[in-house]
C-alpha cells in the first residue's frame, strides 16, 4: 500500500515539523537551524581560512574578526528590529556619524566620558524619535524619513565637524577599544550584550511580541487593541540608541568622531538581516539569524585580507554570497519544512 | 494599574518632555568645536616687487566638496590666501561632489568674467572641455593638482607628484631598513582607494624605490581615505602580517584608523610612514610615541600655492624670483620627508585633518 | 453527449494533509455545476487543480474528450478554462481595462493598444450589465462587487469554454447576486460551463443544473438535480446533520443595565447621527446592504476609525475618539470583517494571535511567562473547541470556521463587556456556524453585551434580541427581532423609506 506509507511518512514529517514536538524538532527549529545556509556559509568560509591563511584559526584573528563585526553588529541589533516591526531603517550609519561627531567636538569631550556616552546615546535616540514619530504620526513611508535622516544626518555632521576628523583625547572613551577582560576586547563584551539583550527583548517580552504582531499585520495589531504607532516610535528610537552605542564604539576604535564614519552602513546591516532570513516585509525573522550574517561578511573581508586579496574582488564575493546563501536556506527550509 | 492609565501616563509623558528639553539644551552645547579649526597655510609673500599691490583682480575658485581632511584646507587654504591680498576678490562657488554641477558651477564664475579661474576638478578628463572653454573667453585657468587632459584648458598646472610621493615614501623606508641591517623585511602597504589613478602611481613609487634597494611590497591592501576604513584594514592586515618591519600608510587621514588599529593589536615591532602631512601626524611624530616616524608631504599648500599665482597671472606679472618675466605652465611640487629632525618646520604648514 | 470535463479519482497531497484523496467531477457543456462542501472539504484545492495551479499526485482530467495535465494556470487559461477565485487576482494599480485584458493585450508589434482594451473592456461590461464601469477607472478605486464583475469580464474576454466561480456573491448584495445570475445564464445559453462553488444553499436552489459534493476531500455525491434536490438531504450529505442553522434559544431577558451608549456617531460620507444603546446580556444586530455604512459603525465604535461627532460611552464612561487602545481598556473587543488582513497573524501560531491583546497579563515587567500564557490559551481554545487543538500550529493552517474561532478566543481570553462582532459567519461551514452561534448566545447570556453586523438576514434575526436596520448610513428602523421577519428585513434594506 504506498499510498498509506506516503500518508505515513508525510504525518510523521508534520509531526516533526511541528514545534516542541520532541527534542530533535526543537533543534530543528532552533534558530541556528533555521539559518543552516548562513552555518553552511560560515563553515565554508572557515575552511576556505584554515587552508588558505596558517593565521585564521588563531585566538588574535577570530577575535579580530569578531572585534570588526561589533560595531556593525549593534547598529545590525537595531536594524533587525526596525525590520521585523515592519519598518526600515536606512539613517542608521549616519546616525552614528552624527551621534560620534556629537560626542567628540572639543565642547563635548570637555565634559568627560559621561558626558560624551550620553550625548552619543542622545543623539542616537533623539534621531530615532525623529523618524518614529515622523512615520508613526506624520504618516510618510519609513523607506522616505529614514533616508531623509540619513541625509540631513549627514549634512549636520559635517557641519558640526568642519569635515576633520575629530580626535578622541579622552582617555577613558579612547581606553575602550584598547581594553580586554580576560583576553577579549570589551568591544566584544558590548557586542555581545547587546545582542543578548536585543534577543531577549525579541523574543522574551510583550515588546517583542507586539513587534512581531505589529510587523506581521499592523490592521490585525491596531485592532486587537495595540498601540501601533507608539509602538512603532520606540521602534525607531532602539536604532538609533544601537546607533548610539555603535557611535561610542567606532569612536573609539578609530580614536576619531568623524562624518565619514558608517558610510554603507545601512546597506551592510540590511544585508545581513536579509541574508539572515527576516522578511524584509516583517513579522518574520530572528537576531541570531542578522548576527550571522554581520559574521559572514566581516570573515570574508578577513579572509581577503589573510589573503593580500583586492577589495573588488571582496564586492563581488559579499553579493554573491547573499544571493548563495538566501538560496541555500530557501532550498533547504523548503525541503525540511515544506509547509513553512 | 487599570484604575487611572491615563494620569499615569500623563506624568510620564511630562518626564519624558522634560528630559527631552534637558537633553536637548546639554547637547546644543557639545556641538563647538572652537578651539580646533586654525586658519588656512599662507604662503610667506616674498620681498619681492609682487607683494606691492596691483590692479584689482576677481579670482574664481571651484573644488570638490570637502569628504576629507585635505580637501577641506586646500579650500581654506585658497581663501586664506586670498584674503591676503587687498588687491584680490575672491569668488568661490559651492563646493560639490557633482561634476555636472561643477561644470555649471565653474560657468557662472566664466560668465561672470572672473579675472583667473583655480580650478580643483573632481574629475580632470570630465572638466577638460569646461576648461577649454574658460580659456576660450580669455580666462586664464590655474589648474590645481588633478590635471586636465590637455595643457589647451589651463594656463599653469601647479600639483602634487603623486609617484614622488610614493618614491619619498619608499626610499625612506628602505634607507632605514639598511640601516637597521634587516635583511629580507616584510614592508606593508595600506593604500587609498585603488580604482583612483592617484593611488597607482603612489604605490608604483613606492615599489620601485623598494626596488632600486631589491625589497619589495608584502601585504597590501586598500582602505578608503577614512579613519574607519583605516582602522579595519590595518586590523585585519595586523593578523595576516604576525610580524612586520616597515609600513607605509598612503594618507593622515586614514592614518588615525590605522594608528588605533595598531595600538588596540598592542604591535610596535615596525615602524610607519604616513602620507600627504596632516599637523596631526606631524604632532605624533614629533611625539615620537607611536610607530609613526615619518610622513611624506601632499600638501594642499597648493591651494595657497594656485591663489597666488592666479593673482601673477590675472596681473601679468611673473616669479619675480625667477628670469621669466611670466608664470611657468607647469609647477610639480616636491614630496618631502618629514621626520622627528625637520619636523618643526612643516608643522605649521601641516592640515587639520 | 460526453461531458466537457471529467476528473477521475484526483488526489492532492499536502505535507501532512490529504486534500483531495479520489474526487470525481463531471461538468457539461452548457450546466451550472455547483461544488458544495464545508470549508476544508477540498472545494478550493480541486478548482487550483482544475486551474492548473496545483499538480495532482494522481488522477485523470479530461477536458474536451483529451486527456489534459495543466503544467501552468497559462495552460489552463489557453484551454479554455478561466477562474475567479475568491481572493480576487486583480491588480489593483491597473485600470479597468487592462486588468480585463491582462497577459491578454492586444498588441501590434510588442506596443499595447489601449483604446481597443478598452473598447474590449467597455463591450464586456455592457454585457454583464454594468456600463456604468469605466473602463479607465483604476481599479482598486472600486467596490468589491465592481472588482467582482471585472473579475468576471477578465473571463469573458478569454473566451473561456469553463469558468470557475468560487463564491461570487460573498461580496455582492441581493441585487447584484441577480444581476450575476442573468449573465451566468446567458453565458450557459451560449453553451458554456460555469463550475459555481458557494456557501449559500438558496442560491444553488436558483441557479444549479447539477450539484457535486465534496467531504473530507472525496466525492461524496455527485450529479444530484440542482433544484429538486432538498436542502436537508444536502447539508445531510455535506455534514452529517440535517438542519442548516441552530439557533440557540435566548436565555432570560437582557439584564437593564446599559453597557454601551452610542450617541450621534457621525463619519461624513460613511454614516450620519447613529445613536444606540445595548444592555447587557443584549445582543444588537445591524443589518444592511455592504455599503450601506453597517462595518464602518461598528469600526467607528472601536475607536478604529475616528468620529467627527458624537460619543461612545461604556459603562457611563465617554472613550477617547479614534483610540482602539482607549476601547479595549474599556473591555471593548472586535472581530473584524476581513479575518484575514484585519484579525489574524497568519504566520503566527494560534497561541500568539489568542494572547494578543492580554499580553500584559502574562508580563511581569515586560517579560512573557510562556508557560501561563501557553496554559491560558489552551484553555480558551479548548473551551471553543478549536480544531486541530494544538495552540501552537500556525493560525494560516486553520479552516475558517476555526480561524473565526481564534479571533473569537482572543476576546474570550481578555474579557469582554462589550463585544462587536463583523459578519462573524462569513466563510464559515454550517457546523462551525451552529458552534459560533451557541457561543456569542453563551457570551451574552453571561452578560456581555453583544453587537453583529452581517449579510445574512436569518442569522441576524436569529441571533439579535433587538435589530437595527441601516440604509445609506443610517438608522432607518430599530425594533425587537421578534417583530420583524426576513421579508420585512429585506424590504427595509433595500428601500428603508417606503415602509419607514
Amino acid at each position: 500500500m504506498p499510498a498509506v506509507d506516503e500518508q505515513s511518512r508525510v504525518e510523521k514529517a508534520a509531526r516533526e515539523a511541528a514545534p516542541s514536538a520532541n527534542p530533535l524538532a526543537r533543534l530543528l527549529d532552533s534558530a541556528p537551524a533555521r539559518n543552516l545556509g548562513l552555518v553552511a556559509v560560515l563553515v565554508l568560509l572557515g575552511i576556505v581560512g584554515v587552508s588558505t591563511a596558517d593565521t585564521f584559526l588563531t585566538r588574535s584573528n577570530l577575535l579580530t574578526i569578531l572585534t570588526s563585526a561589533s560595531v556593525i553588529g549593534v547598529i545590525t541589533v537595531g536594524v533587525t528590529m526596525v525590520i521585523i516591526g515592519g519598518g526600515i531603517d536606512l539613517s542608521v550609519g549616519k546616525v552614528m556619524a552624527l551621534a560620534s561627531v556629537w560626542s567628540t567636538t572639543v565642547a563635548t569631550q570637555s565634559y568627560g566620558p559621561v558626558v560624551m556616552v550620553f550625548c552619543a546615546l542622545a543623539v542616537g535616540a533623539g534621531c530615532g524619535l525623529v523618524n518614529g514619530l515622523l512615520i508613526a504620526y506624520g504618516r510618510v513611508v519609513p523607506f522616505i524619513v529614514t533616508l531623509a535622516m540619513l541625509i540631513s544626518a549627514q549634512g549636520l555632521a559635517e557641519q558640526i565637524s568642519g569635515r576633520r576628523s575629530q580626535i578622541v583625547t579622552d582617555p577613558t572613551i579612547a581606553a575602550i577599544a584598547n581594553t580586554r577582560l580576560l583576553g577579549i576586547p570589551l568591544l566584544v563584551y558590548i557586542f555581545a550584550a547587546v545582542v543578548a539583550v536585543g534577543w531577549v527583548v525579541l523574543n522574551r517580552t510583550t515588546f517583542g511580541r507586539r513587534t512581531f504582531a505589529i510587523g506581521g499585520n499592523p490592521e490585525a495589531a491596531r485592532l486587537a487593541g495595540l498601540d501601533v504607532r507608539r509602538h512603532t516610535v520606540a521602534l525607531y528610537v532602539v536604532s538609533g540608541l544601537c546607533g548610539g552605542i555603535a557611535a561610542i564604539m567606532i569612536s573609539s576604535l578609530t580614536t576619531t568622531g568623524s562624518s565619514t564614519h558608517g558610510t554603507l552602513y545601512e546597506l551592510d546591516a540590511i544585508a545581513a538581516v536579509i541574508i539572515g532570513g527576516t522578511l524584509l516585509t516583517g513579522g518574520r525573522g530572528t537576531l541570531i539569524g542578522s548576527i550571522l550574517g554581520v559574521l559572514v561578511f566581516t570573515t570574508i573581508t578577513n579572509l581577503f585580507v589573510l589573503n593580500n586579496l583586492a577589495t573588488e574582488v571582496q564586492n563581488i564575493a559579499k553579493g554573491a554570497i547573499i544571493v548563495a546563501a538566501v538560496l541555500i536556506q530557501s532550498r533547504a527550509r523548503r525541503s525540511w519544512f515544506s509547509t513553512g | 494599574m487599570s484604575s487611572s492609565p491615563l494620569p499615569d501616563l500623563g506624568r510620564r509623558s511630562v518626564l519624558l518632555g522634560a528630559l527631552g528639553l534637558g537633553a536637548g539644551a546639554a547637547l546644543s552645547a557639545c556641538t563647538s568645536n572652537t578651539p580646533a579649526a586654525p586658519a588656512g597655510s599662507v604662503a610667506a609673500p616674498t620681498a619681492g616687487a609682487n607683494t606691492a599691490s596691483g590692479p584689482a583682480v576677481t579670482i574664481g575658485f571651484s573644488a570638490p566638496a570637502a569628504d576629507h581632511g585635505w580637501i577641506a584646507a586646500i579650500a581654506n587654504n585658497a581663501k586664506a590666501q586670498a584674503a591676503q591680498y587687498s588687491d584680490v576678490t575672491f569668488e568661490a562657488v559651492n563646493p560639490t561632489n557633482d561634476i555636472t554641477q561643477q561644470i555649471a558651477a565653474v560657468e557662472t564664475l566664466i560668465n561672470k568674467k572672473v579675472n583667473a579661474l583655480v580650478l580643483l576638478p573632481n574629475d580632470g578628463s570630465q572638466l577638460t572641455s569646461t576648461g577649454r572653454k574658460a580659456m576660450a573667453a580669455g580666462i586664464p585657468v590655474i589648474n590645481l593638482d588633478r590635471i586636465f587632459d590637455t595643457p589647451l584648458a589651463y594656463r599653469t598646472w601647479i600639483g602634487g607628484d603623486n609617484y614622488g610621493m610614493g618614491v619619498s615614501a619608499g626610499t625612506y623606508v628602505a634607507e632605514q631598513l639598511k640601516a637597521k641591517g634587516v635583511a629580507n623585511p616584510i614592508i606593508g602597504e595600506i593604500a587609498g582607494i585603488d580604482s583612483l589613478p592617484l593611488t597607482q602611481a603612489r604605490s608604483k613609487g613606492f615599489a620601485d624605490a623598494l626596488a632600486s634597494y631589491g625589497f619589495s611590497v608584502g601585504p597590501r591592501q586598500a582602505a578608503d581615505f577614512t579613519a574607519q576604513g583605516g582602522q579595519r584594514v590595518a586590523a585585519n592586515l595586523l593578523q595576516a602580517a604576525p610580524k612586520l618591519d616597515a609600513l607605509w600608510n598612503h594618507d593622515d587621514d586614514q592614518g588615525i584608523g590605522v594608528l588605533a588599529a595598531i595600538n588596540q593589536a598592542g604591535r610596535n615591532e615596525f615602524f610607519m610612514v604616513g602620507g600627504a602631512g596632516s599637523a596631526n601626524a606631524m604632532r605624533d611624530i614629533k611625539a615620537d610615541n607611536t610607530v609613526l616616524k615619518a610622513t611624506v608631504t601632499y600638501s594642499p599648500t597648493m591651494a595657497s600655492s594656485a591663489i597666488a599665482l592666479a593673482r601673477l597671472v590675472a596681473q601679468d606679472k611673473g616669479m619675480s624670483d625667477l628670469v621669466e618675466k611670466e608664470v611657468p605652465t607647469s609647477i610639480t611640487l616636491n614630496s618631502a620627508t618629514i621626520t622627528k629632525e625637520n619636523v618643526d618646520t612643516y608643522l605649521p604648514l601641516g592640515f587639520e585633518s | 453527449m460526453s461531458p466537457l470535463l471529467t476528473m477521475r479519482g484526483i488526489v492532492k497531497q499536502f505535507p501532512g494533509v490529504r486534500a483531495l484523496d479520489g474526487v470525481d467531477l463531471d461538468v457539461e457543456a452548457g450546466e451550472v455545476h455547483c461544488l458544495l462542501g464545508q470549508n476544508g472539504a477540498g472545494k478550493s484545492t480541486l478548482i487550483k487543480v482544475l486551474a492548473g495551479a496545483h499538480r495532482p499526485d494522481a488522477g485523470e482530467i479530461t477536458f474536451d474528450g483529451q486527456p489534459v495535465a495543466f503544467a501552468s494556470p497559462q495552460a489552463a487559461d489557453q484551454a479554455g478554462i478561466a477562474t475567479i477565485y475568491q481572493e480576487l487576482d486583480l491588480v489593483p494599480g491597473l485600470s479597468v481595462a487592462e486588468n480585463v485584458v491582462l497577459g491578454h493585450e492586444p498588441a501590434r508589434l510588442g506596443f499595447t493598444r489601449p483604446r481597443d482594451a478598452e473598447e474590449r473592456a467597455r463591450e464586456l461590461l455592457r454585457r454583464l450589465g454594468h456600463p456604468e464601469i469605466p473602463p479607465r477607472r483604476e481599479l482598486g478605486r472600486l467596490s468589491a462587487a465592481g472588482q467582482q464583475v471585472v473579475s468576471m469580464a477578465r473571463a469573458l474576454a478569454r473566451d473561456a469554454r469553463l469558468i470557475v466561480m468560487d463564491e461570487p456573491s460573498a461580496v455582492l448584495d441581493p441585487e447584484e447576486v441577480q444581476n450575476l445570475f442573468r449573465v451566468i445564464r446567458e453565458l450557459t445559453a451560449d453553451g458554456v460551463a460555469i463550475v459555481y462553488i458557494s456557501h449559500r444553499l438558496e442560491e444553488i436552489r436558483q441557479i444549479g443544473d447539477r450539484v457535486t459534493v465534496l467531504k473530507d476531500g472525496r466525492t461524496v455525491a455527485r450529479n444530484l438535480p440542482g433544484r429538486d434536490t432538498p436542502t436537508a438531504e444536502v447539508i445531510r450529505l455535506m455534514t452529517g446533520r440535517s438542519i442548516e442553522y441552530v439557533f440557540p434559544a435566548r436565555a432570560a431577558e437582557p439584564r437593564p443595565d446599559v453597557v454601551l451608549e452610542v450617541d450621534g456617531l457621525t463619519r461624513p460620507g460613511e454614516f450620519a447621527d447613529v445613536s444606540f444603546t445595548v444592555r447587557s446580556g443584549e445582543v444588537v444586530g445591524l443589518a444592511g446592504l455592504v455599503g450601506s455604512g453597517r462595518s464602518e459603525i461598528l469600526e467607528t465604535v472601536y475607536g478604529a476609525r475616528r468620529a467627527t461627532a458624537g460619543s461612545v460611552r461604556v459603562h457611563g464612561r465617554a472613550l477617547r475618539p479614534g483610540s482602539v487602545p482607549s476601547a479595549v481598556r474599556a473591555r471593548m473587543g472586535l472581530c473584524p470583517e476581513e479575518r484575514k488582513s484585519q484579525g489574524l497573524l497568519l504566520a503566527e501560531p494560534v497561541s500568539r494571535n489568542v494572547s494578543l491583546p492580554a499580553l500584559r497579563r502574562f508580563a511581569r515587567a515586560g517579560f512573557l511567562g510562556r508557560d501561563a500564557e501557553l496554559s491560558a490559551v489552551g484553555t480558551v481554545t479548548a473551551q471553543l473547541d478549536v480544531r486541530p487543538a494544538d495552540p501552537t500550529r500556525p493560525v494560516r493552517t486553520l479552516s475558517g470556521g476555526n480561524q473565526q474561532k481564534v479571533v473569537l478566543a482572543r476576546w474570550l481570553l481578555q474579557g469582554c463587556d462589550v463585544l462587536l462582532l463583523d459578519e462573524p459567519t462569513r466563510g464559515v461551514d454550517v457546523g462551525a456556524r451552529t458552534e459560533i452561534y451557541a457561543l456569542i448566545r453563551r457570551l451574552a447570556d453571561s452578560g456581555v453585551a453583544v453587537v453583529m453586523v452581517s449579510s445574512e438576514v436569518p442569522e441576524v434575526l436569529g441571533l439579535s434580541d433587538r435589530v437595527l436596520v441601516v440604509r445609506e448610513g443610517r438608522v432607518v428602523r430599530t425594533a425587537p427581532s421578534a417583530d420583524l421577519d426576513e421579508s420585512r428585513v429585506l424590504d427595509l434594506v433595500m428601500e428603508g423609506t417606503a415602509h419607514g
